[in-house]
């Protein structure tokens, strides 16, 4: 049954399999090299600037004459999928966020990295614009150190408080914190919703606020604010406690920006090697979609109308994919 | 002579001197155990932590990528079984939601569309009316109308697709298992603990290795589903099974059936209103499920509700979350309305074929009738996007408005509670030694409920501890704690309020379905907009949710005291205080006390959720789990749940018998 | 009059309750006291029990609640297994069958009504009264006939259709003997039938019994807590106290010659004209008496207390062949009436 020709190892319904079985008896291989027929599934996660780059794909996939499904799936339940070879390409993995379960799965062989989308992930701890005349000197981080009481709320006086990210983002906020004498506590919710209701809750009220905020999102297009500036990231910063402003700590330095990346099940390449040439050539910028998204969330354009006013515009861009 | 030992009192002084001890060791142990070099009895040491984790996390992937059973993998035979179960969900899914398609993915052709919106209005509308007549024929099309009107259905006949397939799937599987349970003793005492686990451990613990199992898409969501929502339908099988009147029994006996007979001929028929209570809780544990079944391919409501709110659109949210209650009550009306339903005498037909089953000819006319109109009208086929209209605008503004209005007075209640409530039984449940809490846990056991007892809490409350997730467990035993404790407040009022107030009744049962199936996610933004993320918001996403079973159980108890002992009551004078103080409520007891097990079910099923706003318990561990993909620590602290789950509803048990039995 | 043939045969039956009851009970040399098996925490509903079912007849078993005579019908058609003891029926220890010969002999021989009616809710009266032989595999159109046929019998054509919950308490319970009767059983088991009907429903119910019994000459064992039921329809009576049988014997035995003072307390207030026979109370025939007439020893008092108060003679008391056997005399029914003694 587990033939070579069955194209989809670990994927078999009871009509496959009998097909598979069948072609395998009669010894009717179709020739590796063609590209498959069936649909390339392109999962879609619940946020809309992952829609975009997804259904900008998937449009030009099938302009390539190519068939493709959308699935709707977890960001991080997703990884199982791509592994089995149930989904095919996921095209916004941050590295910020899954670069361990990027990591992992390239080790295992069943999930390949099909490099950067020309995005960059950009994150830092942010405050919407009303906090300046707060707490004079930002963005500069060192402002933070005389004014962190203007970032507090009941619970944390004296400290301020700020909104990280969910625990599994990492992040070294406390560690942070530490290295720079910085006197905030954090708080971690389970998910970025969250983090933006308490950010419109505040925004609201124009009451005191420092959030985790990263980019490409439709945060900046929303509401009026920036990043804090850390010193500048670099490698040796979370290794060696002596770089860097502290001596005696690493984590002395903002956060390193990430690439976002497409990441496929490793089948991809042999059965659509189109398809994986196209997908691995994907790139657009972060202005183009913080553009979009902001269209789509703020506006309220449709989000199919606003790719297609993408796919028309840069047609020049997407035929060499 | 039973009742003599167990009520045999124990010094009322006794229980009060441990807990002033358990209040002082509290604060002082940790000063303490340092003085007495004694730190490991305070905080468990992190180096005896036992690392099973890593060795789970291997055996996963054993299991998942290697088992086999010769001819195939494990993995093979259970792919083969999703393959068997795709096809009738793709079914589903064709007739509502997408049509049927010819082709995949860009490439399909629709070559027969789905049924139209009429169509399944129609349908409802006609099964309601054979129901219960016409006012529960009247709810089902309010509700599909709902549907239509507010832009949901096409998700709305996702959702209801996948439910379609799961219910049969898992109401046969529960059937086959409750059969099991009552036929076989030994079987029952087997699979007591497996569905108290099943009910207990989050789905996110055990989501990964299903998705590996059975694949990413609808399959796996309805595996998923059904792993929730089996145990009840396995309960009420046994329950209605064992509630057959012996003499129906033995009446089969008499007549000489076959054990078959007697299963098929009396047994199952005579329990049908039991069976369809738990058909019943399996559509509303399904729906239930609607948001994580659309995190692994199930699409539909859950996934609108996850996506509009993270554009942080509340209104859409609550539309689409809405949409979930309206399909919920829709369905829990008509599945209770088919349970009770008494068949009319039969009469001798004389009317004409269609004319004597007027309602299937009027769903096949109307079916076919909108089918062919289609073609030309497509307001016909699909609600007409002109119609629609919507509400989401103003939730948002509600929202802004509260906040900006009232955030301070809503500030200084929670800060009200923090200060006196949260934080000190915080510090308290994490000030207590380890060993102290085991002890306690052993001595009260066997004291409550004999050696038995003891070491089951000891074992089980032993298996958080030497994991490593003791911290994690105490903070999830302090907010279920004080969530069940409020819940309790506030629900047993307002059940006592439902039982005696006319017409109360149903606004509070509306209400109740509400909180139960709205997904907890669609109120909690907003509540985290006014109170911030932290304990108090995840004390109220609990608290809504756990205050469900109390509000049920309390008016149920209430609902089934006997009128005579009321009349009784009347005859000797008493006051509607009285009567409800001196009589309602302690024959109510019993139940309410039930309820209680359910409450603390409910409260720690919340854990999950409670995470989302930042508490660091169990339910972040799980998270964590999940998107580390490491399946060792997601099963660890999902068992973690299960275990203070199973070992809460076992001391309540034994307590209830203890209070009914004192009273 | 035909020799009595026992149809079902109880000897030594016991049923112990309880947690390795039957072990406690095989274990004992002799049978244990009552002490020592509460002592042992058990409990016994049934004792050394012996009696004899006669074909034909109505064997009616009486007791308080608690009496063990639910226990004891449901020991004969082994719905509960004895703890002990052996079950002649129709020649063969019923406790010997195999669960197959059981299925084979309850299917074709035994029939049984219950105290709650046991009606099955889903099913109309039609599919209630054929249902024992659809468990049988019988054709559908043979067993619908045959329940038409039944329901006739019992008085409730026209109400085919009906479900259970649509029919009232003495309706539902001749669904029950219908369905009862509809396998032609050798032995009819009815364990209360009447208990839950309202008393003139009840009494209509027996005489509908009574009238059922005449056609068919069933083999009956009766169940009631009635005493009053029991001697208005049995031919034999059992009266059970604590799992013990404490007489049996026909109506007139027990209410002339009770066996200890239970028994006395039930027949006390039994009229006594309507049970006891002008056989129990006639006195030897004169040699050349004059008569005013003549009565059958078997008549009851109550049959002829009119005319042998009219008459100033004796009547000469016969048996079935018509031979004078003894007289029966004004002074002879005054003492029955009274509760005298025979002087």
């Amino acid at each position: 049954m587990n033939s070579s020709h069955n194209r989809r190892p670990a994927h078999w319904s009871v009509a496959g399999g009998s097909t598979a079985l069948l072609a395998a008896m009669l010894g009717l291989a179709s020739p590796a090299s063609a590209e498959s027929t069936d649909p390339i599934k392109l999962t879609l996660n619940d946020w809309t600037g992952q829609h975009i780059s997804a259904t900008i794909m998937g449009k030009v996939l099938e302009s390539k004459g190519l068939s493709v499904e959308y699935v709707q799936a977890d960001y991080i339940a997703q990884f199982a999928g791509l592994a089995s070879g149930d989904l095919d390409v996921a095209m916004e993995i941050w590295d910020t966020t899954a670069k361990q379960l990027v990591a992992d799965g390239v080790a295992t062989g069943k999930i390949e990295d099909l490099g950067g989308t020309g995005m960059k992930a950009r994150e830092e701890w942010w405050y919407p614009s009303y906090m300046k005349e707060r707490c004079p000197g930002l963005p500069d981080w060192t402002a933070l150190k005389s004014c962190a009481e203007a970032f507090s709320t009941p619970e944390t006086a004296p400290k301020g408080r700020y909104v990280g990210g969910p625990v599994a983002w990492g992040g070294n906020d406390e560690e942070r914190i530490a290295a720079l004498g910085l006197d905030f506590e954090v708080v971690h919710p389970g998910t970025d919703s969250i983090i933006f209701a308490e950010l419109e809750s505040a925004y609201q009220r124009k009451a005191p606020i420092m959030i985790w905020g990263y980019e490409p999102h439709w945060l900046n297009a929303k509401y009026k604010g920036e990043f804090v500036e850390f010193p500048p990231y670099a490698p040796e910063c979370y290794t060696d406690p002596a770089w860097g402003i502290n001596p005696d700590a690493t984590y002395d330095c903002g956060k390193p920006t990430g690439m976002i990346r497409k990441v496929a099940w490793s089948g991809v390449k042999e059965q659509w090697p189109t398809a994986y040439d196209a997908i691995k050539n994907f790139q657009i910028s972060n202005a183009e979609m913080s553009e979009m998204v902001s269209r789509v969330d703020l506006k309220g354009e449709d989000l199919n109308t606003v790719v297609d006013g993408w796919i028309a515009a840069n047609s020049a861009v997407w035929q060499k994919w | 002579m039973q009742r003599a030992a167990l009520s045999k009192p124990l010094p009322a002084a006794f229980w009060l001197a441990l807990a002033a001890l358990s209040l002082s060791l509290a604060f002082y142990a940790k000063p303490l155990g340092e003085a007495l070099s004694l730190e490991w009895l305070v905080d468990y040491p992190k180096l005896w932590i036992v690392p099973i984790q890593s060795q789970i996390s291997a055996a996963m992937h054993w299991l998942i990528d290697e088992a086999s059973f010769g001819l195939f993998t494990l993995r093979e035979a259970l792919r083969f079984l999703s393959g068997l179960m795709e096809v009738p969900m793709n079914l589903a899914i064709e007739g509502l939601a997408t049509g049927l398609l010819s082709g995949t993915g860009s490439r399909a052709v629709e070559i027969f569309p789905p049924l139209s919106w009429i169509a399944v209005t129609v349908i409802f509308a006609a099964t309601g009316h054979y129901a219960k007549g016409w006012a529960l024929a009247f709810v089902q099309l309010a509700c599909f109308l709902y549907l239509a009107l507010f832009g949901q259905w096409h998700s709305a006949m996702l959702t209801l697709a996948s439910i379609a397939v799961t219910l049969p799937f898992g109401v046969a599987v529960g059937l086959a298992l409750g059969i099991a349970c009552h036929t076989w003793s030994g079987f029952d005492r087997f699979m007591r603990p497996v569905l108290d686990l099943m009910q207990t451990v989050p789905v996110f613990a055990y989501l990964v290795p299903i998705l590996f199992m059975f694949g990413f898409g609808p399959v796996s969501a309805m595996i998923a589903t059904i792993i929730y929502a089996l145990p009840p339908m396995i309960h009420n099988t046994t329950l209605a099974l064992k509630a057959v009147p012996d003499e129906l029994r033995e009446f089969g006996t008499m007549v000489g059936c076959t054990p078959s007979q007697m299963m098929r001929k009396i047994l199952l028929p005579s329990a049908l209103s039991g069976l369809m209570v738990g058909v019943n809780q399996v559509i509303m544990s399904s729906l239930n499920m609607v948001i994580i079944a659309s995190m692994i391919g199930a699409g539909g409501l859950g996934y609108d509700v996850l996506f509009s709110l993270r554009r942080l659109d509340i209104g859409a949210g609550m539309e689409a979350g809405l949409a979930i209650v309206v399909l919920a009550i829709a369905l829990d009306r008509l599945s209770q309305a088919l349970a009770t339903r008494h068949p009319p005498a039969r009469k001798t037909t004389s009317r004409a074929f269609p004319l004597n089953y007027p309602r299937s000819f009027l769903c096949v006319a109307v079916i076919a009738a909108t089918w062919i109109g289609g073609n030309w009208i497509e307001a016909l086929q699909t609600f007409p996007e002109g119609w629609q209209i919507s509400t989401r605008q103003y939730w948002g503004e509600l929202v802004k408005a509260i906040n900006l209005n009232f955030y301070d007075q809503l500030e200084a209640v929670k800060l009200f509670f923090l200060a006196t409530l949260l934080l000190p039984v915080k510090g308290f449940m994490l000030g207590l030694p380890w060993a102290w809490v085991i002890g306690l846990i052993a001595l009260g056991g066997y004291k409550l409920g004999g050696w038995r007892l003891a070491l089951l809490g000891t074992m089980l409350f032993g298996f958080i501890l030497l994991t490593g997730q003791w911290d994690y467990a105490m903070i999830s035993l302090y907010l279920c704690g004080v969530s069940v404790l409020l819940a309790i407040l506030i629900g047993a009022p307002l059940g006592i309020l439902a039982a005696e107030v006319k017409g109360f009744s149903r606004v509070m049962r509306v209400a109740v379905d509400t909180l139960q199936t709205l997904p907890t996610f669609v109120y909690l933004i907003p509540v985290v907009m006014l109170f911030n993320s932290g304990d108090f918001s995840a004390l109220i996403a609990v608290t809504l949710y756990a205050v469900v079973p109390v509000i049920r159980y309390t008016a149920h108890g209430l609902d089934q005291v006997s009128p005579n002992l009321i009349e009784a009551g009347k005859m000797i004078g008493c006051s509607k205080w009285q009567i409800l103080t001196k009589i309602k409520l302690p024959l109510a007891a019993p139940h309410m006390m039930l309820g209680l097990s359910q409450t603390i079910m409910f409260a720690l099923s919340m854990l999950v959720i409670t995470a989302l706003v930042g508490t660091r318990d169990l339910g972040q561990q799980v998270y964590t789990a999940l998107s580390q993909a490491d399946p060792g620590l997601g099963l660890i602290a999902g068992l973690s749940v299960a275990f203070i789950a199973i070992v809460t509803d076992r001391f309540a048990a034994v307590a209830a018998k203890w209070l009914t039995a004192g009273g | 009059m035909k020799p009595a043939v026992t149809k079902l045969a109880c000897r030594n039956i016991w049923k112990v309750f309880g947690p390795g009851g039957d072990r406690f009970l095989r274990g004992a040399a002799k049978a244990p006291s009552r002490d020592a098996f509460t002592r042992a925490g058990l409990i016994v509903a049934a004792e050394d029990i012996s009696l004899d079912v006669i074909a034909g007849q109505i064997l009616v078993i009486m007791g308080l609640s608690g009496s063990g005579k639910s226990t004891l019908v449901r020991l004969m058609s082994r719905l509960i297994e004895p703890s002990s003891g052996e079950l002649i029926f129709e020649g063969k220890d019923l406790r010997k069958a195999s669960e197959k010969e059981l299925i084979e002999i309850r299917r074709h021989k035994m029939g049984m009504v219950f105290q709650s009616f046991a009606l099955l809710p889903h099913r109309t009266v039609l599919g209630n009264v054929a249902f024992p032989l659809e468990v049988q595999g019988v054709g559908k159109a043979v067993h619908e006939e045959k329940a038409q046929e039944i329901i006739r019998l019992v008085g409730l054509a026209g109400r085919e259709n009906c479900y259970p919950r649509e029919l009232s308490g003495g309706q539902q319970q001749r669904v029950g003997i219908a369905r009862s009767l509809i396998s032609d059983p050798h032995i009819w088991f009815l364990d209360e039938p009447f208990s839950a009907l309202d008393p003139i429903i009840r009494r209509e119910m027996q005489d509908e019994f009574l009238r059922l019994q005449s056609e068919f000459q069933k083999t009956i064992v009766f169940i009631t807590h009635d005493f009053e039921e029991a001697i208005r329809l049995a031919d034999r009576v059992a009266i059970m106290k604590d799992g013990r049988i404490v007489q049996i014997g026909t109506p007139e035995e027990l209410v002339l010659a009770p066996a200890d003072d239970y028994v006395r307390q039930f027949t006390k207030h039994v009229v006594r004209a309507k049970v006891v026979s002008v056989r129990a109370i006639m006195t030897a025939p004169g040699p050349d008496a004059a008569y005013a007439g003549s009565v059958k020893a078997t008549d009851h008092i109550e049959d002829i207390a009119d005319a042998v108060e009219k008459a100033a003679l004796p009547f000469a008391v016969q048996d079935e062949n018509g031979r004078i056997i003894g007289a029966v005399g004004r002074r002879n029914i005054v003492d029955v009436l009274i509760g005298r003694e025979q002087s």
